[in-house]
């Protein structure tokens, strides 16, 4: 199956794959066979429901705005290269390369990126703040902008977080205590910098890691 | 070779890393780690490699570029006919550590037989010619299954050169002598340990072996760790508890698990030094008087409720300390009882003494070193409180739950930290309360005294009922069952958090069950005087029976009698024993109490609520009999009292301990139970304090006041004349003395004695106190550095904060520029803003700008979200004034959270 997985990579394409994402050709090719395994119709991209097999991002509270961020906007399938590039995000940074290239285009896997990454899963709409809605409702790819008043959303990220014995009243203070902690411009709402400044003392770059095989 | 020796190497690493972190993302399936999917990763390797090295010469040695696919297919065939064989070989390695040492020739002994891949040996060669200036220490490092990478390696050489350079250089370097000498220390150390890496020989072998073990060494320990913890009893039960009901109910049951590891220390000495020895080795049953029941009780003394009292033959048995014999050593070990049940009697106190005080010092250390990075209590649970590693349903049921209670707790400590009262009415009600409360204690004190005073009386007279025997124990489980919650209600009034009204009802209670426990004891040292001054006439007695028993007429002088029959022998009523058996039952009584409390309160509560809803004109489950919250400070305080009385206890009743530890363990299992199935959270689930020395303090403070009654008969009362090791003894500690008299050298003796001179003694207790005051202001002092140091730290971190804040704001602009998906003009906005500010301009400034540009940009984009906020702000946390407003400096607005954050 290796060999195939291999076979079916074009070398340039490839070659292309890991300018960009900075992943080895063994990383590649090992990650193209993950990626054809996960693919259940066999057409080279894949869908929601073939994320949706995998049983970490089913249980996640998250699950479906990780699996959203595979997908470019408005699209239902997302093929290898797409696929990895969003898994370049979660590539380990290694010691050589936080020295080198300084002026080049920031790599995909830098601090910066994976917190931006986080928090685009918080941010529903793309308007670069994290509202208080955003935290307690809202489906990511459904809600334009003048729909949140709405109650549409499935998948509250709170609620989901908290199962179902709190009440709608507690999670909107919650919602509104983070928001107050985290916001400092008085916005109501929590933009990148201020996510960034939360999460200043997590070790993203260790923890939003995974260690992809060599 | 060496090429394809790293690759398995690494291989190896990178599937051990796999392994230890399964179901990720991107690495999630368990199958691609099997190792047929491995082989693709080997093939790819060498261009990789050769890739990342673009300066050396390994292109010019004709090695294959890219591959042909045929050519890499047998390349791989090849290279999976020698995995197998390789791994094999490894395993052997392991165990046979020679063959470590000639890893090189035992691989290539290996790889003999299988003949197939001659194509990859030949590139094998071509690969070790090329890199055999440098990467000679790759084989060996990769010979014994670790891995190494191409960069590392670079580096480490670069590291090493340098250090050579620097030692080479140190003479004439401008430094002082301490800095050149620690440099050169340093810089020997490093070369010491990397130059094996390097060099050539030995060394190389040295550095691969050492890794090797380093490596092993480090994935045993993990291995260790994960075997620790699953060796931790009622971890899971304990954890599935907290994540239901919150740290401060799953801090009972650790305290629960806690004493019972002390019990069990205590239960192995008692059994192990005393009983054992008895029972083994020491007169059996029926041979002499105190081991014997007396005639007069001998038909009664199997029935059930006589021994469920502790009388009968429970009362002549081991249990108690009536049943040992004064002989000074026993059995063919000649094992010197009567001391070793002193010295254990002591060492029991000790032990616990020494256990408490330790835990108490180590959660100490624990609760200073914990850092304050709660500034964002809020955001970091909600931005990383789920785990993305959970694939189980089951787990995240339990995630759900726990990060439900922690959320809570945190509402509840806003929400006490911000509330604003009535202080006068506080004042005045909590004045209320403590009044009510002493009027409670008091009387309750005195209905004890009063019980016991009749007690007294009851004992006198003959027949006495069941209940008039047992008034005392029921009137104390009584108090003990309805005092709590009346305290609890009484305690509403005084509105304090829940966390601090926990410590008040604990105070609270823990006077009650002193009070009832000091009465109790001095009702039984009334008795114990009572059977005290009646001893003598007893004593009396029992040599007129023994007289006239062997003088008496009418028996033929010359055949000497036989001895009168033990249960016949007249004899005192051996206070200790009695002391013993109070205690005893007292335990029991309680224990009892406890679990019919928990039966009948909680569960068939709980199954009344759940079943009687379905057929009732009200909502039982909301509304009155609803279902028991689990009662934390009752139970602690009734675990530590327990504990209290086994210490008093355990002296006169070696049987105790293991009685408590029974108790315990049936109480672990019947208490989780409890909890799980029948009752509820708090309303108010609030998070238990860091450490939980408070309930140490308290179990400290109870150990002082039981050690003192104890100490009290040991020094000052005489034993009884015939029950127990030390009868016929003016004093207990006696026995010391005769021991130190009979079997140690007399010198030892004389030291002993010199010891004992009070002219010694009372300067060793100045000399302690002046220590302890030393100490003590020693450690003051330090803590007051430390709280100094902290804040500095803070301060420092603030500064590089601003600074970092700068740079990282630069960072993200970068990334919005990258970042197309997000066209939304107010990124332009935000770029427009700050553009002309360069990174090195003052911080302030910079913010302002930024927040100007970003809440502009929110005013037209989020405008619906934020007024939808205004209007739908939640009751349950106030928005603070302060937190609300703009702040302008970062430092502002952490310590200004900071003073606002509840005490712990």
């Amino acid at each position: 199956m290796g060999s195939r997985a291999s076979t079916l990579l074009r070398d340039e394409e490839l070659e292309e794959i890991k300018k960009e994402t900075g992943f080895s050709h063994s990383q590649i090719t090992r990650l193209y066979s993950r990626f054809t395994s996960l693919d259940k119709g066999e057409n080279g991209t894949l869908s929601r429901e073939d994320f949706q097999r995998i049983p970490e991002l089913a249980i996640n509270p998250l699950g479906d705005r990780i699996i959203n961020a595979f997908f470019p906007e408005g699209e239902d399938q997302v093929n290898f290269r797409g696929f990895m590039r969003t898994l370049a995000h979660f590539r380990p940074i290694e010691d050589n390369e936080k020295s080198k290239d300084v002026n080049g285009p920031e790599p995909l896997n830098s601090r910066s990126n994976k917190l931006h990454f986080a928090f685009r899963l918080y941010d529903l709409d793309k308007d670069d703040k994290i509202s208080r809605d955003e935290l307690l409702q809202g489906k990511a790819q459904l809600l334009p902008v003048e729909d949140r008043g709405g109650r549409l959303g499935q998948c509250k990220v709170l609620r989901m977080m908290v199962g179902v014995n709190i009440s709608d009243e507690q999670l909107g203070s919650i919602a509104d205590r983070t928001i107050q902690e985290a916001d400092q411009d008085g916005d109501s709402a929590i933009s990148f910098t201020e996510f960034v400044k939360v999460l200043e003392k997590v070790d993203v770059e260790q923890k939003m890691s995974i260690r992809f095989l060599h | 070779m060496s090429h394809q020796l790293k690759g398995r190497g690494e291989e190896g690493g990178g599937g051990m890393r796999g392994q230890a972190r399964s179901g990720s993302l991107g690495t999630g399936d368990r199958s691609r780690r099997s190792p047929s999917m491995k082989r693709p990763h080997r093939a790819e390797e060498a261009p990789g490699r050769r890739r990342a090295q673009p300066g050396q010469k390994e292109r010019a040695g004709g090695s294959p570029g890219s591959g042909s696919p045929p050519r890499k297919q047998a390349e791989r065939r090849g290279r999976r006919e020698l995995l197998g064989d390789r791994e094999r070989g490894s395993a052997e390695k392991i165990c046979r550590g020679r063959r470590k040492k000639d890893g090189r020739a035992s691989l290539r002994e290996q790889r003999a037989p299988s003949k197939r891949e001659k194509e990859v040996r030949r590139k094998e060669e071509v690969w070790k010619q090329l890199k055999k200036h440098r990467s000679s220490s790759m084989a060996s490092s990769t010979s014994s299954g670790e891995s190494l990478s191409e960069e590392e390696l670079a580096r480490i050489l670069e590291q090493v050169e340098d250090k050579k350079k620097l030692i080479a250089s140190m003479r004439s370097k401008p430094w002082p002598m301490s800095r050149k000498l620690a440099e050169l220390r340093e810089a020997q150390e490093f070369l010491e340990k990397y130059e094996g890496a390097l060099g050539k020989g030995k060394g190389k072998r040295l550095y691969a072996y050492r890794m090797l073990m380093a490596k092993k060494w480090v994935k045993f320990k993990r291995d260790f760790d994960n075997f620790k913890t699953q060796c931790i009893p009622w971890e899971m039960k304990i954890k599935d508890i907290e994540s239901h009901f919150g740290s401060s109910v799953a801090s009972y049951f650790i305290f629960l698990r806690w004493m019972y590891g002390v019990n069990l220390v205590l239960f192995g000495l008692i059994f192990g030094l005393v009983i054992i020895p008895e029972v083994l080795m020491g007169m059996p049953y029926g041979s002499i008087p105190r081991k014997t029941v007396p005639r007069a009780e001998e038909e009664k003394a199997m029935d059930f409720s006589v021994l469920w009292d502790f009388e009968g033959y429970m009362k002549y048995s081991a249990l108690f300390y009536g049943y040992y014999n004064n002989q000074r050593t026993i059995g063919w070990l000649r094992y010197r009882l009567p001391m070793a049940y002193f010295m254990v009697g002591v060492s029991v106190f000790g032990y616990s003494l020494m256990i408490v005080i330790r835990s108490m010092a180590s959660n100490n250390q624990g609760s200073t070193s914990e850092g304050d990075s709660d500034n964002f209590t809020f955001s970091f649970k909600m931005f990383t409180s789920w785990d993305y590693l959970i694939g189980n349903s089951e787990t995240a049921d339990n995630k759900y739950a726990s990060i439900t209670t922690s959320f809570k707790e945190s509402i509840v400590d806003e929400q006490e930290s911000s509330k604003e009262e009535n202080v006068h009415l506080t004042r005045f009600l909590r004045v209320l309360a403590n009044f009510l409360i002493i009027c409670c204690l008091c009387g309750s004190g005195y209905l004890i005294y009063f019980v016991v005073k009749r007690s007294q009386e009851f004992s006198k007279m003959q027949n006495v009922s069941w209940y008039e025997r047992n008034e005392v124990e029921i009137v104390m489980s009584l108090l003990g069952m309805f005092c709590p919650p009346l305290f609890e209600t009484i305690a509403t009034l005084e509105n304090y958090h829940p966390r601090i009204g926990l410590k008040w009802q604990l105070g609270r209670i823990f006077a009650l069950f002193l009070g009832n426990l000091y009465t109790f004891l001095l009702a039984l040292m009334d008795d114990v005087q009572l059977k005290l001054s009646n001893e003598e006439t007893i004593k009396n007695i029992t040599h007129w029976t023994l007289f006239h028993y062997y003088n008496s007429s009418g028996w033929n002088e010359s055949v000497p009698r036989p001895p009168l029959h033990p249960a016949d022998v007249p004899r005192g009523s051996c206070w200790e024993t009695a002391v013993g058996i109070e205690f005893m039952r007292l335990t029991v009584s309680d224990m009892l109490v406890t679990y019919i409390t928990i039966l009948l309160g909680d569960f068939l509560r709980a199954c009344f609520v759940r079943f009687m809803n379905y057929c009732w004109c009200w909502d039982l489950e909301a509304g009155f009999p609803s279902y028991a919250e689990f009662d934390i400070s009752g139970n602690v305080l009734g675990l530590i009292f327990n504990q209290g009385m086994i210490w008093m206890g355990s002296f006169y009743a070696p049987g105790l301990v293991g009685i408590n530890v029974l108790r315990l363990l049936t109480s672990m299992y019947f208490q989780c139970w409890a909890v799980m199935s029948s009752n509820v959270p708090h309303e108010r689930v609030f998070k238990a304090s860091r450490s939980n020395n408070f309930y140490m303090g308290l179990l400290l403070l109870v150990l002082f006041l039981s050690l003192l009654p104890v100490a009290y008969t040991i020094m000052s009362l005489p034993p009884s004349f015939d029950c127990g090791p030390f009868s016929g003894k003016n004093r207990m500690y006696d026995v010391i003395q005769e021991t130190v008299e009979n079997d140690f050298p007399t010198f030892l003796g004389k030291i002993f004695a010199f010891l004992a001179n009070p002219g010694l003694i009372i300067p060793a207790i100045l000399l302690m106190f002046l220590a302890i005051y030393y100490l003590n202001s020693v450690s003051k002092s330090l803590s007051r550095a430390n709280a100094q140091l902290r804040k500095k730290i803070q301060a420092l971190r603030e500064v590089e904060k601003s600074h970092k804040s700068v740079k990282s704001r630069a960072t993200a602009r970068d990334s919005e520029d990258t970042d197309k998906s997000n066209s939304k003009n107010d990124t332009q906005l935000t770029k427009e803003g700050t553009a002309h500010h360069s990174a090195s301009q003052s911080q302030t400034l910079d913010q302002k700008a930024q927040g100007s540009g970003a809440s502009s940009s929110a005013g037209k984009t989020v405008l619906p979200a934020s007024q939808h906020l205004h209007v739908s702000r939640a009751p349950g946390v106030r928005p603070d004034s302060g937190q609300a407003q703009p702040q302008a400096h970062p430092w502002r607005s952490t310590s200004g959270k900071r003073a606002w954050r509840p005490p712990h």
